[in-house]
């Protein structure tokens, strides 16, 4: 009950600020003339007689802060119009999402849309288990034009749309301004790698020979260290693999970026692995962190200091990637409930609210319109962290394909990083591994695409 | 009663048909949910299937081929061991411990029984949980202690080379109770007269607990080696909730491997070559367990 | 009678008491320090068992700030409710509760009925290979859970019952444990009047009915009771099976209030947990004696 109060809270806080006057009144609830004791549905005294609305079923995967303003987002829909109702069903994370839809394909009980992230659309599509949307997209007379081109081209296989872009994000370099203070650094996060190992060891406090705040910190397996470090090659000159899932692990460039993670933790020993990121960051157990934007709504609802924002630090060039989720249709989905589908995509990635939803968790704006929307820019003067990272999002690029296209390749990695953070095995003999794994688990990707793409 | 193989009276027929009546649901359940499922998982091992796919494909030996060959399995045979053999030690001495402790009369044994007990009552998944919270090495009850003696705390769960020490404690921590009950029973069906017998020879505490108590103990201890090898074997909803098998693959134990394969990666065929694998261990296990039971066990 | 002669002091119950015999294996007259060292090891299992759910119970009662505090405190400097209100709020425990009450009465309940019907067949009908049968039934004990989650799943989702109640209850319907517990009792039960009965010409079921089940009720209590718990904390398959809010159980809501809260309000956390914990620690507390039987029974002979 109080996730909803917060909800509603948030929602008219924000629909205060401006998110239109439309959806206002479309959020107002339909007076129910006094003194009639029929139903409710049935006395809503609406012009035309309603048809029995559409139930479609979303499964998604935020929580926290996250998942209040998805909920809060459902909401304003199904109060928005009376003919489709959305039934909103969390399922874990992006994991445990994809798990869910994978075994729920199986059963014929998957939802009508599903949030995938950017490592399991693709596993979906190849299987044939995605609507191709265009004509959706036509018929619901959505813009495609109007989405950020990088994000929406993404989710684009042979001219066809499959993968709507919604919670999107970039890495992000974030860092405590109170510690930057303590040692006197400028405001600011650091322009090059370079500049931040001169820094780190002064962010460093130590008790005894404890670390009590680390400079720097790097996630684990399960919370997409394969996904930070993704920028981190590029910057290095390397990367995961070709498009063509040629793997690259073992590049001498792409190892040197997995061997500067190696010296941050073992042999700079100003970073540390940590199980849960953003928690350290907020307790000012680590000064920096590299995380995504889409953890913003939740630092800046809970860190009791002040945090900065940079563009992802340099090396021999700048990097840096996309990642998030978007939104699909099942193609399970009956056809007559398509239309409705789309209805709740179209107004969750609608310029109105991604508006909201950005200002509420952090993930990229995925409407060019919205960028300019009086409500965006009077939230980046108000807010200018994510101003930060709007910005650097026309530098990104899509992550590799041994990362996003073959099956757990982000697990596969992550746990390859993991063995070098945590358990400072040697690199070369690490990647050497991965580049073996990666290959072979790349097979049957390649013969399944060619089956679908020819 | 001499069976005759001609005639089947009305009697007997009656009775088997109640028999199957009574027995049949039972057995078709397991048959259906137990026993099928492993002709499955067996099928499914010679199989490439990401449960999406509308075939399989039949990749015959490939998948053991891979399992065998992967450093990866090596690592999640020893951890399976190493669990095993810890949880078991470890569960079965300080139970014998701890009962016989509880077998003297001391007042309020009873109340302690009954907290050394109860974890053995709660959810896994909550358990978990809790000691993630004791675990945690920078305001956790544990490092509270370790620091009280001067050492610090590991990072339990995020270090490779403590992250199985931790699901262990927390594993035998729930399942001592377990031990210490059954050990208690199998004290107070040791006859009395053998005490005194050996009273009446002189024995000393120590010759009285080596000659009389533990080999009165033997059916016991073999019953708990056979149901806490089981118990560990089967453990999973501890290091699902504290670890995901994790750091790197340092909790990743067989039944851990088998679930994260199938309803994880959804590799069904790998999945499946870890099901026969746990499978032929079982029953390895089981068929040690019947003929060292035929010959050593000391009923009393 | 039952197989074991547990002798509790601070709880005659309706069970079976004897007179209490001392097996001490020290010897009968124990010094003073002896007697110091018992309750010193006492006192040590109490730390060592009780401390972590003492830990869970405060960590519900504290606040955030306090959770972090180090050293840590013993009592909750301000105690608060806000963690339980803050638990139940931001998940349907409410629902979740019912949910696990409906699928644990329905799956000790099948388990139950089929581990009182198969273990009387195996000790009182004839069949022929009856005792290859009872094996094969043993056997399903070797059989972990997650070794079949994969095939069960596809066979419930073949019979369309994934996200429903059947989908949970049935796959762990059937009780091979139970099943030998009883038979074990059965055997020891008083020939005699089972054959007077036989002789005034009751058939099996009414055997079965108004004298093998009166007779076994202290067994069937505490595997019952067993039982209850197992399908309470049951927590994989209930998370594989289930989709939707309305049809999780309290396992998974405490697992995704933990995923969601993360470390970050830990009291939070600790309140869910007690929402799990606390049924069966009541049931635990009312009938620890029927429990403690049951588990001891299954391991000494009958």
């Amino acid at each position: 009950m109080s996730t909803f109060r917060m909800n509603r809270r948030q929602l008219l806080k924000n629909l205060a600020i401006g998110t239109g006057a439309v959806a206002l009144a479309a959020c107002a609830p339909a007076a129910a003339p006094a003194g009639n004791t029929g139903s409710a549905a049935s006395s809503s005294g609406s012009a035309a007689p309603a048809a029995e609305p559409v139930t479609i079923t979303l499964w998604s995967s935020y929580s926290g802060k996250n998942g209040e303003a998805e909920a809060a987002l459902v909401q304003k829909f199904n109060e928005s119009q009376s003919d489709v109702v959305v039934d909103y069903q969390f399922q874990g994370n992006y994991e445990e999402t994809a798990q869910k839809v994978t075994a729920a394909l199986q059963a014929r009980t998957a939802p009508d849309v599903s949030l995938l992230s950017d490592v399991w659309w693709f596993k979906f599509y190849l299987n044939q288990a995605l609507v191709p949307l265009d004509d959706l997209l036509a018929a619901a007379n959505v813009d495609v034009n109007d989405y950020q081109d990088s994000l929406i081209n993404e989710g684009v296989r042979q001219g066809k749309h499959y993968w709507i872009p919604f919670a999107r994000s970039t890495p992000l370099f974030y860092y405590n301004k109170e510690k930057w203070a303590e040692v006197g650094l400028p405001d600011r996060g650091p322009e090059t790698w370079d500049e931040f190992m001169e820094w780190a060891p002064e962010l460093v406090r130590m008790e005894g020979d404890e670390m009590k705040v680390s400079a720097f910190a790097h996630p684990d397996g399960a919370s997409y260290i394969a996904w930070l470090f993704q920028g981190v090659t590029w910057q290095f000159g390397g990367k995961y693999s070709d498009p063509d899932f040629t793997m690259h692990m073992t590049d001498e460039n792409t190892i040197r970026a997995g061997q500067f993670y190696y010296d941050t933790v073992h042999t700079w020993k100003w970073a540390v692995p940590s199980k849960d990121l953003a928690t350290d960051f907020i307790n000012g157990l680590t000064a920096a962190a590299m995380m995504s934007t889409g953890s913003m709504g939740g630092i800046k609802a809970n860190a009791q200091f002040e945090f900065g924002t940079a563009f992802l630090p340099k090396k021999d060039y700048f990097g840096c990637c996309t990642g998030g989720a978007g939104l699909a249709i099942l193609s399970t989905t009956p056809p007559e409930k398509r239309d409705a589908a789309m209805a709740y995509i179209a107004f969750a990635s609608s310029p109105e609210q991604t508006v909201f939803w950005a200002q509420n968790t952090g993930y990229m704006p995925v409407r060019k319109s919205a960028l300019e929307s009086a409500e965006m820019q009077a939230y980046f003067e108000e807010f200018p962290q994510f101003k930060t990272a709007v910005e650097q999002l026309p530098l990104t690029r899509p992550q590799d394909a041994a990362r996003v296209w073959v099956p757990n390749g982000d697990q596969i990695i992550g746990k390859g990083l993991e063995r070098i953070t945590v358990q400072s095995e040697d690199v070369a003999t690490v990647f050497g591994e991965l580049q073996d794994t990666l290959t072979r688990e790349a097979e049957p990707i390649v013969t399944q695409l060619r089956a679908i793409e020819g | 009663m001499v069976r005759s193989r001609r005639r089947i009276t009305a009697t007997e027929r009656n009775e088997y048909l109640l028999f199957l009546l009574l027995v049949g649901p039972n057995l078709l359940l397991f048959g259906v949910f137990t026993y099928w499922p492993l002709f499955y998982n067996g099928y499914l091992s010679f199989v490439r299937w990401d449960m999406l796919a509308p075939i399989k494909i039949w990749v015959g030996l490939d998948n053991y081929r891979y399992l065998f060959t992967s450093p990866e399995f090596g690592t999640i045979l020893w951890n399976t061991v190493v669990f095993t053999v810890s949880a078991v030690l470890l569960t079965c001495g300080i139970g014998l411990l701890m009962a016989l402790l509880l077998n003297q009369p001391l007042r309020g044994r009873v109340a302690v029984r009954g907290i050394v007990f109860s974890p053995v009552m709660l959810s896994g998944a909550a358990i978990g949980i809790v000691w993630i919270y004791i675990f945690d090495p920078r305001y956790g009850l544990l490092d509270f202690f370790i620091r009280g003696v001067g050492l610090r705390s590991p990072n339990w769960l995020l270090d490779t080379s403590w992250a199985m020490t931790a699901v262990i404690i927390v594993h035998v921590w729930k399942t001592l109770g377990y031990a210490v009950v059954i050990y208690l029973a199998g004290l107070q069906a040791i006859p009395r007269e053998l005490y005194e017998a050996a009273l009446v020879d002189g024995a000393g505490t120590w010759a009285r607990f080596r000659h009389v108590t533990l080999p009165g103990l033997s059916p016991v201890t073999f019953f708990l080696v056979i149901t806490t090898v089981l118990a560990a074997f089967q453990s999973f909803d501890i290091i699902k909730v504290m670890t995901d098998g994790g750091p790197v693959n340092a909790t990743t134990t067989l039944i851990y491997y088998l679930y994260e394969e199938g309803f994880v990666g959804f590799n069904a065929g790998r999945a499946g070559v870890a099901a026969v694998v746990l499978f032929l261990a079982m029953f390895v296990f089981t068929l040690v367990q019947m003929r060292y039971s035929e010959r050593s066990v000391h009923y009393a | 009678m039952a197989q074991v002669d547990f002798v509790d002091e601070l709880t005659p119950g309706p069970a079976v008491t004897q007179a209490p015999v001392q097996t001490s294996w020290v010897g009968h007259r124990q010094s003073w320090l002896s007697l110091a060292l018992g309750y010193l090891g006492l006192a040590a299992c109490v730390a060592l068992i009780g401390l972590p759910l003492y830990w869970m119970v405060i960590g519900a009662f504290k606040t955030t700030a306090e959770v972090y505090r180090m050293p840590p405190t013993w009592l909750p400097a301000t105690p608060t409710w806000t963690n339980f209100v803050k638990a139940w709020e931001s998940a349907p425990f409410g629902r979740y509760y019912i949910n696990t009450l409906i699928v644990t009465l329905f799956g000790s309940g099948f388990e139950i009925f089929f581990a009182i019907t198969s273990a009387y067949a195996f000790v009182f009908l004839r069949f022929p290979k009856r005792e290859w049968l009872f094996l094969l039934l043993l056997a399903a004990l070797m059989v972990p859970n997650q070794v079949t989650i994969l095939p069960n799943y596809l066979t419930i989702a073949r019979l369309g019952w994934i996200n429903t109640y059947q989908g949970i209850v049935v796959p762990g319907a059937s009780v091979a444990y139970g099943t030998f517990l009883l038979r074990q009792y059965y055997k020891t039960l008083p020939l005699d009047i089972l054959d007077a009965a036989r002789v005034d010409g009751a058939g099996h079921l009414r055997v079965l009915w108004s004298i093998v089940l009166p007779l076994a009720r202290p067994a069937i209590i505490s595997f019952g009771l067993l039982s209850v718990v197992a399908k309470w904390n049951d927590f994989l398959w209930p998370l594989i099976v289930t989709n939707t809010k309305d049809m999780r159980v309290l396992s998974i809501g405490i697992y995704w209030l933990m995923v969601e809260e993360g470390t970050i309000d830990w009291g939070v956390v600790m309140a869910g947990t007690l929402f799990v914990v606390l049924p069966v620690a009541l049931i635990f507390l009312y009938a620890q004696r029927y429990i403690v039987e049951g588990i001891a029974a299954g391991a000494v002979k009958g």
